[in-house]
């Protein structure tokens, strides 16, 4: 019967371009590797003394946090800065919202001071799509985490660190471990690497943290911990909530360590040259141990600094996006308004 | 409502064993003559009905209604002649004074006839009993606890066991709100890809079997409002074969739509139960065509602001009042309904459940509903009647426009 517009498609132009980046689920192989390759670019730039480019110049960004995320929101600043926007950052989780003020207002308000940027981050999944729907067309969002659904951004820097460390991602085994159920930054992974042609895709944690309809996003279960790191290429941990104890998903840490965390010992059952990564911040002797956290193989800090060049890369691409859809938009109007009076004439 | 001559009806009621084009007579209220078309004298007006289909008057086993004139007429323009309306409104029905007040509104606005479901529980806060009795006695049909939990099992008991000692209908939902926890929609592969917690089956199925031991020890009526998955369909199948007093109805959300309804997080789609998948819906359409499952509207009309907003942070709930019978034919259409088991599930079977005269009958009130199955509506906000526009069927053409409803032996409704 009804059918809304699909989630995936509402972030591209008619021309298939980026205009607004909520999900990685959806978008082709093309528009991933251009992302990579657009950050990668920006990477050499983050090298040199000036690290500003002007493709946002004049334009105004707005950090968008319904949910608290220092180092998320600082890259996110970092990123527009250095596109030459400007950037205003608000605070939402300990204003507005909590004072009654529905999203929708909140919207409103903030469209009314002409953005043309929101980065939004919000403990619900699908709030970025919900606010792509209903914005002015014209304003580009950027997805910086819904709830349990996504976060595209964590998952492109994560792309472009194994890109940089092993090469490309085709016919590379990737094991993810840990609280897969609450984790948008795995849901977006798993898209992310079917679409750019891992090998295998693993997904490790204990029934209560894995749902077995993970299967069907093209990922392989596994409950054992040693059977899953067996010729992994990259290791990706992920941070463990402290709630999970209290919400009878795990009995302990402690026990959660013993069975799913990563030490060097595990490590060795993985590919040699196994890169590990975190999305940060990493819970040392909970789900990492601190020598492999800060050992050879561990590519966690590069995650960081790539980071900005990808939400540099996501924003650029999709400010472009909306203008030249604006454009060809604009271009119908005329055409239309010339076929009226030409039709009027005759 | 002066004499009426309905003439050239394609009338259908099963429970009647009735199904030919006939001319029916409604003498001060009450069906007089039922003959086949031209065989009999006509009296007072005469409406004819060129071939449209005449079926009992649609009874909904439960909606949500505040607003009492405006959705009445919903109903009425809907082909629906009794509405039962759930005590989750604002004021609560769970005192007789709450029930009186309903009744006085519906008997003012004249439309549809309405019927208050009184609370099982104070406050609908699921520890102390209402005043069940007193309910009764003031005009509840049925009590239920709308879908507010109840404490516990022995709550429970303590109600199935009142009930029947005053041999109280009451209306059940299925649902463990422990298993439940904070969950949007149906647990499935959708839910997990979105990333909206789930509702699993066995929060339905748990609750439903555990409240059907109950039923057996306690001897009580109980019907089991707006089931949602297949598996239960097959519970309550078995328990009736083993001769437990208990029906069951289904929301028509879940006959018509799924969970995949939910990609792209439209909050129309939030409703509970939640949908679940295309397997469930199947069952379930095939209990309603075995005759084992009512539907019922689930009415729930919602502000704009109630439902813009993130998926899970809108409140749960479709408007369906104006569309309930045209997404029913819908079904048939698609042949996915049989037409007499549509009329059977939402008109006489709702009329045995709460044990009043199901069908068109001579000497009896006439409670009917002439409508054309060719001619297609399309719904938009500004036709549908309800304040709720949060309906599932915006932009949509269904088949089906009511001409003529009859509700209690008044005319409620003309095209």
């Amino acid at each position: 019967m009804t059918r809304h517009s699909d989630p995936t498609q509402v972030q591209l132009t008619a021309d298939g371009r980026l205009k607004h980046f909520l999900t990685t689920e959806g978008l082709s192989k093309e528009l991933l590797t251009e992302i990579l390759d657009l950050a990668d670019s920006f990477i050499s730039t983050q090298e040199r003394a000036v690290k500003k480019v002007p493709l946002l110049r004049g334009k105004t960004v707005v950090n968008l946090f319904f949910e608290n995320s220092t180092r998320t929101r600082s890259t996110f600043e970092l990123a527009a800065k250095r596109l030459s926007a400007d950037i205003l950052n608000l605070d939402i989780a300990s204003s507005a919202t909590s004072k009654g003020e529905t999203l929708m207002d909140t919207l409103w308000n903030l469209e009314a001071m002409y953005s043309d940027m929101f980065v939004v981050r919000h403990a619900d999944s699908g709030a970025a799509h919900f606010i792509a729907e209903q914005v002015t067309p014209g304003v580009a969002i950027i997805n910086a985490g819904d709830g349990r659904h996504a976060h595209p951004t964590q998952a492109m820097l994560d792309m472009l660190t194994i890109r940089r460390h092993k090469g490309s991602i085709e016919g590379k085994t990737v094991v993810i471990v840990g609280d897969i159920l609450h984790s948008r930054v795995a849901r977006s992974q798993i898209h992310a690497l079917k679409t750019l042609g891992a090998k295998e895709i693993r997904v490790i944690g204990p029934a209560t943290l894995v749902p077995k309809e993970m299967a069907d996003l093209g990922a392989n279960i596994y409950y054992d911990m040693e059977q899953g790191l067996a010729g992994a290429d990259v290791v990706i941990m992920l941070r463990l909530q402290k709630e999970r104890m209290s919400d009878a998903l795990l009995p302990s840490e402690g026990e959660y360590f013993k069975l799913y965390g990563l030490t060097e010992e595990k490590l060795k059952l993985a590919n040699k040259d196994a890169i590990v990564m975190h999305p940060g911040p990493i819970n040392r002797g909970v789900e990492i141990d601190s020598a492999v956290a800060d050992g050879e193989q561990s590519v966690i800090l590069n995650q960081v600094s790539y980071g900005i060049a990808v939400r540099m890369a996501v924003m650029a691409m999709a400010m472009s996006g909306q203008a030249s859809e604006q454009a060809t938009q604009k271009n119908e109007e005329n055409l239309s308004a010339e076929a009226q009076a030409t039709g009027d004439d005759a | 409502m002066s004499n009426l001559t309905l003439t050239h009806a394609q009338l259908l009621d099963p429970s009647q064993k009735l199904k030919q084009l006939s001319d029916v007579i409604i003498e001060n209220g009450l069906v007089t003559n039922i003959t086949p078309v031209g065989e009999s004298t006509s009296k007072g007006d005469k409406f004819d009905a060129h071939s449209a289909l005449l079926i009992p008057g649609l009874i909904d086993l439960s909606a949500h209604i505040s607003n009492v004139a405006t959705e009445t007429s919903a109903a009425a323009k809907g082909g629906i002649s009794l509405v039962c309306t759930q005590p989750n409104s604002k004021p609560i029905i769970d005192t007789p004074a709450d029930v009186s007040s309903i009744q006085q509104s519906s008997a003012a606005a004249n439309n549809s006839q309405l019927l208050p479901l009184g609370a099982l529980t104070q406050g609908l806060e699921g520890d102390q009993l209402a005043n069940m009795h007193s309910l009764k006695q003031a005009g509840c049909i049925a009590l239920s606890n709308a879908r507010a939990p109840i404490k516990n099992a022995l709550v429970l008991r303590r109600i199935m066991e009142y009930a029947a000692t005053h041999d109280i209908l009451i209306m059940l939902t299925a649902e463990d709100y422990d298993l439940s926890a904070n969950g949007k929609m149906h647990e499935g592969p959708t839910a997990n890809r979105l990333g909206l917690a789930g509702i699993a089956e066995v929060a339905e199925t748990a609750s439903l079997a555990q409240q059907l031991l109950l039923i057996e020890l306690t001897g009580c009526r109980a019907h089991f409002s707006q089931i949602s998955c297949g598996r239960s369909v097959e519970m309550i199948r078995s328990a009736q074969a083993q001769g437990l007093a208990i029906s069951a109805d289904v929301a028509i959300a879940n006959l018509m739509f799924t969970d995949e309804d939910v990609n792209g997080f439209d909050s129309t789609f939030h409703v509970q139960p939640p949908l679940r998948s295309e397997q469930d819906r199947q069952t379930l359409l095939a209990g309603v065509n075995d005759g084992i499952l009512a539907i019922c509207s689930n009415h729930q009309p919602k502000d704009i602001a109630a439902k813009k907003a993130p998926f899970a942070a809108a409140e749960a709930g479709m408007s369906i009042l104006d569309s309930w019978l045209s997404m029913m034919l819908t079904l048939v259409q698609k042949g996915e309904l049989e037409l007499e088991m549509l009329v059977n599930a939402s008109a006489i079977l709702p009329a045995k459940v709460l044990g009043i005269n199901a069908g068109i009958q001579i000497g009896q009130a006439a409670n009917l509903v002439i409508v054309d199955t060719t001619t297609e509506t399309c719904y938009s906000a500004e036709k549908l009647i309800s304040t709720g526009k949060n309906s599932p069927v915006l932009g949509e053409t269904l088949v089906g426009e009511v001409k003529l409803t009859i509700s209690g032996g008044r005319e409620v409704f003309r095209a």
